[in-house]
């Protein structure tokens, strides 16, 4: 099993976390994305929705998980391919939401830029933007160095 | 999870519609997002359809530079149950009728 540590500095990353947490707050009971439905049921839709917002809440907590205590203590977060998917989707519905809730006004070519100087994001939105980008980072490590599509090959 | 898993509770309305929509051919689009990295995407193309690398990032980058971009197309069930599964992922994905009888 793959296994990837990722040691970081506490005092970063506390701040993103307060951001990332207040994330997870308002996913508890809305989906990232509004979910799009393909039969005109309320029944059927209220049941798609509800196994979405399952698995996102699950996933979610998975990340919040890496968080704990044991991160106070060392700084260290450990990724591997039990974990993987979920951590993926997690970071996956916080960035959407820290999105739509603090970056809608940033521009898309900002958004996308990972070299973005932190003066040109206005001071009211940095931390949010910074949980935005850790989390991207988070993706990145998982996709590079967890092949997530391992055990499909 | 499985993706067809919201598909247990159908009501006698919903069952005759899926019926009568058997005949018709159902297309799977991807429709584009501003959040999710292009290698997390091209990553979900592949769980999801089995696509291998090179035609999921033509995909990727059709939604990407068009907005949309159709995945797949085939019966009404396997198309939602691809659409849901798309969901999990937090990529934004409609069924839609292609129009052409099956």
């Amino acid at each position: 099993m793959k296994r990837v540590e990722i040691k970081l500095n506490i005092g970063a990353v506390a701040p993103l976390l307060d951001v990332i947490k207040q994330a997870a707050d308002d996913l508890r009971q809305n989906l990232a994305i509004r979910a799009t439905f393909p039969e005109e049921d309320s029944e059927f839709n209220e049941t798609w929705t509800q196994e979405l917002l399952a698995g996102q809440n699950s996933d979610v907590r998975e990340l919040l998980g890496l968080f704990g205590k044991d991160f106070f203590a060392d700084g260290a977060i450990a990724i591997d391919s039990h974990n993987g998917d979920s951590l993926l989707r997690g970071c996956s519905a916080l960035r959407i939401q820290i999105l739509t809730r603090w970056l809608h006004g940033i521009p898309a070519d900002l958004l996308e830029d990972e070299d973005v100087p932190p003066e040109s994001i206005a001071d009211a939105v940095r931390v949010p933007f910074a949980a935005y980008a850790f989390l991207d980072q988070v993706q990145k490590i998982i996709l590079e160095h967890l092949d997530p599509l391992a055990e499909e090959a | 999870m499985s993706a067809g898993e919201a598909k247990t509770k159908k009501t006698p309305h919903a069952a005759f519609a899926a019926q009568t929509a058997r005949a018709e051919l159902w297309r799977v689009v991807v429709l584009n997002d501003p959040v999710n990295r292009m290698s997390y995407v091209v990553m979900v193309l592949r769980r999801v359809f089995g696509l291998a690398e090179e035609r999921a990032r033509k995909h990727m980058l059709e939604v990407h530079e068009t907005g949309r971009s159709v995945l797949w197309s085939g019966t009404r069930e396997q198309a939602e149950a691809y659409v849901f599964a798309l969901q999990q992922w937090h990529l934004t994905a409609v069924v839609q009728a292609d129009g052409t009888a099956a």
